[in-house]
């Protein structure tokens, strides 16, 4: 009975709160990035991580309680910050990286500032090495073993158009100029570094420098390429956004195979995954026209939900509710946290008959023709947070959601899944 | 703090030009907290004339004022002034060439009773720091905006002149400069420094009074250009704009004598 009392419940948007505020903690400072979550596997122990505007790095637990707080300031020197932006001048842009990079049985912590430097911390935020890359690094680094000795090296690329290669003890291995700004992540494929530029341009590179290919969109990549094997036939492709507002599906030889069109910029990474069961991937990504897309393998619209703003941040997927249907998870500048349908709902454009007629005289071809509607994603439940919201993550295994705001407020939601667990 | 409003007209405080015969023309002066343009081509005196007006504010209203220089180093421009016999030891004079001293000399600075005359040589500092963030295409402007800010706010900071901005664009290399020169200007406004900013411009190109529409942005553009008059050069001023002031546009005659900077109305042609 409960789930058809259920069904109705969704069928006519009156849902159960989905998720319940399980805390809220303020660094003081904005927040310009997605948390990271780290889970010691043995343990079950969770750390939640985020870097601030002010240039610090805070680590709090699944209870908000602060473990350790690593601050930049304190590692530039005056003369340093003088050539610096004064509003930016410490700024963490760049999203933390974790992972275990010496083989000591530890995750390090890696992540770069505005100031130019490239920082690794040990799991007690205590500062293991930096390496100078002289200028910002607003991209996450990546950590890869790139030449197959077992321990791992950081790529960055940074504003000044360069991308380093560093080992696990912070020494360059090379570093090469490729002449536009990088303010994302390098993806590593098939031994190629591809990225984006401020310049508009993805491109791939090998470690020496030397470049394969070069794709021009017309507005610069703030967000990181990201690969799949979206046919599901063996063959990788690379999705990326531009700021120009349309999303690139680009072979690994830098040929488009499909694109899609938005009226605002897309800033950040798509999230691929099969959200409705069928074993085709699906793309979900904001746009600053407000709205949350959802395409098929295709590039073809599935379905769009329109919020009040930009959407910068990537959305998430998780079975909130425990219903075997995953719900998209999905912040806004607007400053809600909303929780859609993975399937979206068919909405028409008319009442077939008698209001089409009446409505439309003179073009009753058209309206014989024409789609009689289209699917519009359907919210579940939302949210109002205190500011924009710049990033979300999911704590696994806890069925937990960590929301940042720009005003530097973090909360932790607490799944509800009481209605279908009996 | 950006311009304040006023209920009556002679609240408008004023900076002097201390050009005589100029301020006249100009309700007596440049309203407090403008961005004026200094444009001119090369050999028009105009960073003497911006000096002019910070020694003199310096010297007989206390003022506390900041000299930039990107282009000539601090001894050229000392040994310029000299010759032209303002005497120096009459104001506080303090010569920035190192960006770690800078606390220190603030600290110096406030110890006065007068008023400070600090000159900046950028190009000794670049010297000294060729190592730090030089692929960072925006840090000179920062490294500028970054002084202006720390003695505004140790200190007091009434005048400020850059030196000049077509020698920023070489340094600073920007990449959208019509946007970053938009953010300076409200920069500056924020900070409600009277500002003057020198810019090199031809009176034969198009964009005759800077390179990417300052003049749009300023509040005030002074234009000072040299003018062939019978195999004789001639210095002419003329006012183009200037927000808040009734002001006289015609052109003068700009002639440097007994130590002093005079504006002679003489129309197009110059005095005989």
């Amino acid at each position: 009975m409960k789930k058809i009392i259920y069904a109705f419940k969704r069928l006519w948007g009156e849902n159960e709160k989905l998720m319940n505020q399980k805390w809220k903690y303020d660094s003081k400072s904005v927040i310009l990035t997605t948390p990271i979550i780290t889970q010691k596997t043995d343990k079950n122990e969770v750390e939640i991580l985020f870097g601030t505007k002010e240039g610090k790095v805070f680590s709090l637990d699944e209870n908000a309680k602060v473990k350790w707080i690593f601050d930049t300031k304190e590692n530039v020197s005056n003369v340093e910050l003088m050539f610096l932006d004064d509003d930016e001048a410490n700024s963490i842009k760049s999203t933390p990286n974790v992972d275990d990079i010496n083989n000591d049985g530890e995750k390090e912590i890696v992540f770069g500032s505005e100031s130019g430097k490239l920082y690794c911390l040990n799991t007690k935020g205590e500062l293991m090495w930096s390496y100078d890359a002289k200028s910002a690094i607003r991209g996450s680094p990546l950590i890869m073993d790139l030449t197959g000795d077992k321990f791992k090296q950081i790529v960055i690329g940074t504003l000044g158009g360069t991308i380093h290669i560093i080992s696990s003890k912070g020494e360059e291995i090379t570093f090469f100029d490729v002449g536009e700004g990088i303010e994302n992540r390098p993806l590593l494929v098939q031994n190629k570094l591809v990225f984006g530029t401020n310049e508009g341009n993805i491109k791939a590179y090998n470690f020496k420098g030397e470049m394969f290919w070069s794709y021009k969109t017309k507005d610069k990549i703030s967000a990181d390429v990201e690969v799949n094997d979206l046919e599901n036939n063996g063959k990788l492709s690379l999705i990326v956004g531009s700021l120009d507002g349309t999303l690139y599906n680009l072979s690994l030889d830098g040929e488009l195979i499909w694109s899609f069109d938005t009226n605002g910029a897309i800033m950040s990474k798509v999230n691929i995954t099969d959200i409705n069961k069928d074993h085709k991937l699906e793309i979900l990504f904001g746009s600053c026209d407000n709205n949350i897309y959802c395409l098929n393998n295709k590039g073809e619209k599935i379905w769009s939900y329109e919020t009040d703003f930009w959407v910068v941040s990537t959305p998430i997927v998780a079975d909130i509710d425990n219903d075997g249907h995953l719900e998209i998870i999905a912040g806004s500048y607007d400053h809600n946290l909303y929780i859609l349908d993975s399937e979206g709902s068919y909405m028409l454009n008319y009442i077939p008959g008698v209001s089409g007629i009446v409505t439309q005289t003179n073009n009753y071809a058209n309206i014989t023709n024409k789609e009689t509607g289209s699917f519009v994603g359907r919210k579940l439940w939302q949210f109002k947070t205190d500011d924009m919201i710049v990033g979300c993550a999911t704590i696994n295994d806890k069925d937990e959601l960590v929301v940042n705001t720009k005003s530097g407020k973090i909360s932790n939601f607490k799944f509800n899944k009481g209605e279908h667990n009996e | 703090m950006s311009e304040m409003l006023v209920s009556k007209k002679e609240d408008i405080k004023r900076i002097k030009t201390h050009i005589v015969g100029l301020d006249e023309q100009i309700q007596n002066g440049i309203p407090e907290g403008h961005i004026s343009l200094i444009s001119g081509a090369s050999g028009t005196m105009k960073s003497s004339v911006s000096f002019n007006i910070l020694y003199n504010e310096v010297l007989k209203n206390k003022k506390n004022a900041l000299y930039i220089s990107l282009e000539q180093s601090y001894s050229s421009i000392i040994n310029h002034m000299i010759n032209m016999d303002y005497d120096l030891t009459k104001i506080n004079l303090v010569i920035l060439k190192d960006l770690s001293t800078m606390n220190t000399e603030i600290q110096k600075m406030n110890s006065h009773d007068v008023g400070s005359l600090i000159l900046v040589d950028i190009g000794c500092i670049r010297k000294e720091i060729k190592e730090i963030n030089m692929n960072e295409n925006k840090s000179w402007l920062n490294v500028v905006k970054n002084i202006v800010k720390r003695i505004k706010e140790k200190s007091r900071l009434d005048l400020f002149v850059l030196d000049s901005l077509s020698a920023l664009y070489v340094v600073s290399k920007f990449q959208n400069p019509r946007i970053e020169l938009f953010f300076f200007f409200e920069f500056l406004r924020d900070l409600n420094i009277t500002s003057f900013l020198i810019s090199e411009s031809s009176p034969t190109e198009n964009k005759k009074y800077g390179e990417y529409d300052e003049d749009f942005l300023s509040d005030a553009v002074i234009y000072i250009n040299l003018a062939t008059y019978r195999r004789r050069q001639i210095r002419e001023i003329n006012i183009v704009k200037m927000r808040t002031t009734k002001c006289n546009h015609d052109i003068f005659s700009l002639e440097f004598r007994g130590g002093e900077f005079h504006a002679e109305y003489g129309g197009k042609n110059p005095l005989l």
